[in-house]
């Protein structure tokens, strides 16, 4: 064999590079729809942050905020009471995901990943590639489990698409998706921002977009268009929801698409037509402080502003999403759709805690909607025992055709092929400030099993780090007011026993 | 073309005034770097938080060459007896001044809510201009200031040596890591 001559080597260097570096520009398999002879229906999951089932219509809340997901409701399985494993975004959107509990796949902290052992375990895997499948997050968090989980997603929209102007530059670097946005989402071009000359003329451009933006509808005009929090994204609810609208149009059986729209999710900024539109004086019945509050406590009648807002915020949302299902509807894509919607978490206004970073795990705050419409349903279902985020992996997958994967926690739901079992467990949980890589320390857990719900917080210096329980009977108390937990209880005893035996069996250090 | 080329500074006058770009970008970047990372101990191992820094250098790397180049074209454009000749002093005043001000607009964003309207109105950016050019003209004529910074900018040199094999390393692994 001849030697390998300087030159020669030099010329296979840049062979090798610059056949790396067109690679990327090469058209790739995955781009491109499968055509199937006969396609099954699409998929498509809308995810609303932050909506609370206790503030919906649909679920018997006063105010009339949800009239077209009622109406939707009609033509759906309704769930009514079905929980979040989690009750942030973090840990509720990577349990609808992955159909895991937050003690598996560890996502806990805010902005935290999945377990890297475990991230292989999600709904775009299990529904495999015969589905396009499809992502989309305004919230920049769930974008950190999209990177993870990318090579079973074809298409990943950036968080600002649609917005009033789109400045994210991480969704360009590819195979690298995960560390390319925790630089520049969460460090770089976060608000500070940590890059001096590119962050700060991002900022400057992203702020003039804002004030230059046309938002007649407003009542701020284009200073009172909604936006996140997590990153700086501004938009407006018609502009996201026409995106939506035609990304969806554009999609060919069968389709997997993750919508998650940052709506409801503070800031709460309704339209013209819909601030004030509870201007109506009520305020709910006061309710105790609790220990866990936090230190950050907000007077009863600013938490009432707050919740009024988010109602009005609610129903301009409503309104917009009935908007996207009626062009839908008028294009058939709902016919040939198993439509779910649902919420990573809840929202709270009560106990001296605004929204949801609060270790606490009353309903308002975990208890979300659910509602599934089959191809060509024609008539409303409901379901009234409890129901999980971890259930809506293994029934897509069921209604795939295909079996649940093995390592699943959740269960087919009922109505789609699931077992009604009222002794079953449902659990929620809250550990952000634990470390993900370390046995479970500090957290609170929640077990609803049919009309109870027992609550236990562990390691709390509130509590002086001792034990603690409440337990609440949601048929008689739904708005949980009389904690019934008393050691010389036998239920008491009895379900405190089953959460503490299953704490102790998820609370050690996670596999790696 | 030859004519403007020539008003292009030395390598020897270059260096000093690139590392005191260097010196305040990837400062600022590593003091936010360290502010965050409580936070992703958390969840990020060690590798991940190296990731995120391997991101930064790469983009501080950018951003001064970017500052630079700035620099490079006011050199060129500029009679030569005021700024080419005088390169290292009011280089690194109008980079000190410059990205002081930059720090300061940066500082303005530090939440989604507030928008820095004061900060961005014509007039406080038209007396920042005004203050930023006195500052350089004075670091010209003033023959302590100009000592100073002269002396400063060529103990930045240092840095330097850090932080461009560091940068081009990052650079590397995120193109490896983005294209493979």
């Amino acid at each position: 064999m001849r030697r390998l001559s300087r030159r020669d080597f030099l010329k296979l260097g840049s062979i090798i590079s610059g056949g790396v570096a067109l690679s990327r520009f090469a058209p790739k398999q995955a781009l491109t729809q499968p055509s199937a002879s006969v396609p099954g229906p699409n998929i498509l999951i809308f995810v609303f942050d932050a909506m609370s089932a206790k503030n919906l219509s649909l679920y018997g809340y006063h105010r009339r905020t949800t009239p077209n997901l009622e109406r939707f409701a009609q033509r759906a399985t309704v769930y009514n009471q079905h929980y979040s494993a989690g009750n942030f975004t973090t840990p509720g959107t990577a349990s609808l995901l992955t159909g895991l509990y937050p003690w598996t796949h560890r996502a806990i902290n805010t902005g935290g990943p999945i377990a890297r052992a475990v991230a292989d375990h999600n709904l775009f895997r299990a529904l495999g590639s015969s589905y396009y499948r499809l992502a989309f997050s305004q919230n920049f968090w769930p974008n950190y489990y999209f990177g993870q989980f990318l090579p079973e997603i074809e298409k990943i929209l950036s968080p600002a698409s649609f917005s009033v102007i789109d400045q994210i530059i991480s969704v360009k670097f590819g195979a690298d998706l995960v560390d390319s946005h925790r630089a520049f989402g969460d460090l770089l071009f976060q608000d500070g921002p940590a890059s001096l000359v590119f962050g700060v003329f991002d900022k400057m451009l992203l702020y003039e977009a804002v004030a230059r933006a046309s938002a007649p509808d407003y009542p701020g005009g284009s200073n009172g268009i909604p936006h996140t929090e997590n990153y700086p994204i501004y938009f407006q609810l018609k502009d996201v929801f026409d995106g939506v609208r035609a990304t969806l149009e554009s999609l060919m059986p069968p389709s997997l698409a993750y919508i998650h729209f940052w709506s409801p999710h503070a800031p709460y900024m309704p339209t013209i037509k819909f601030d004030s539109l509870f201007e109506d004086g009520w305020a709910p019945k006061p309710k105790p402080v609790h220990a866990l509050a936090g230190s950050d406590f907000r007077s009863v009648r600013h938490m009432n502003y707050q919740r009024q807002k988010y109602d009005e915020y609610v129903a301009n949302l409503d309104d917009e999403f009935g908007r996207l299902l009626d062009a839908l509807d008028a294009r058939g894509i709902l016919d040939q759709s198993y439509v779910v919607i649902t919420s990573d978490h809840g929202e709270f206004f009560e106990r001296g805690v605004e929204r949801h970073l609060t270790p606490l795990m009353y309903d308002p705050v975990v208890r979300v909607p659910l509602l599934i419409r089959a191809p060509g349903q024609r008539s409303r279902q409901d379901v009234y025992l409890p129901t999980d985020s971890v259930d809506v992996l293994p029934t897509l997958v069921h209604l795939s055709g295909a079996e649940p994967p093995d390592w699943c926690e959740g269960k087919i739901l009922p109505a789609f092929g699931g077992v009604e079992d009222p002794e079953r467990n449902i659990f929620m949980m809250d550990a952000k400030y634990n470390r993900a890589f370390l046995p479970l320390t500090r957290a609170s857990f929640g077990m609803r099993k049919g009309a109870h719900k027992l609550v236990y917080y562990m390691g709390f210096k509130q509590y002086q780090k001792k034990d603690k329980f409440e337990l609440y009977d949601l048929d008689r108390d739904p708005e949980e007011l009389s904690d019934l937990y008393s050691e010389s209880s036998p239920l008491a005893r009895s379900l405190r026993d089953e959460l503490l035996a299953k704490v102790r069996e998820v609370s050690g250090k996670p596999a790696s | 073309m030859s004519r403007y080329f020539s008003r292009l500074p030395t390598w020897a006058q270059i260096a000093p005034v690139y590392a005191v770009i260097v010196l305040i970008v990837y400062s600022w970047t590593i003091l936010w770097f360290f502010w965050r990372m409580p936070g992703w101990l958390y969840y990020l191992n060690a590798g991940e938080i190296l990731m995120a820094y391997a991101y930064s250098m790469a983009t501080n790397f950018v951003e001064s060459l970017v500052v630079l180049s700035g620099l490079l074209i006011l050199g060129i454009a500029l009679p030569k007896k005021w700024f080419c000749d005088v390169f290292v002093a009011r280089g690194a005043a109008l980079v000190m001044a410059g990205l002081g001000y930059m720090m300061y607009l940066g500082d303005q964003f530090k939440n989604t809510v507030d928008f820095p309207k004061l900060a961005l109105q014509a007039w406080t950016v038209a007396v920042a201009v005004v203050g930023i050019l006195l500052i350089v003209f004075l670091a010209g004529r003033i023959s302590i200031i100009r000592r100073v910074l002269e002396l400063l900018a060529d103990r930045a040199t240092v840095f330097l040596f850090i932080s461009i094999p560091l940068s081009t390393l990052a650079m590397l692994v995120i193109v490896a890591r983005s294209l493979i």
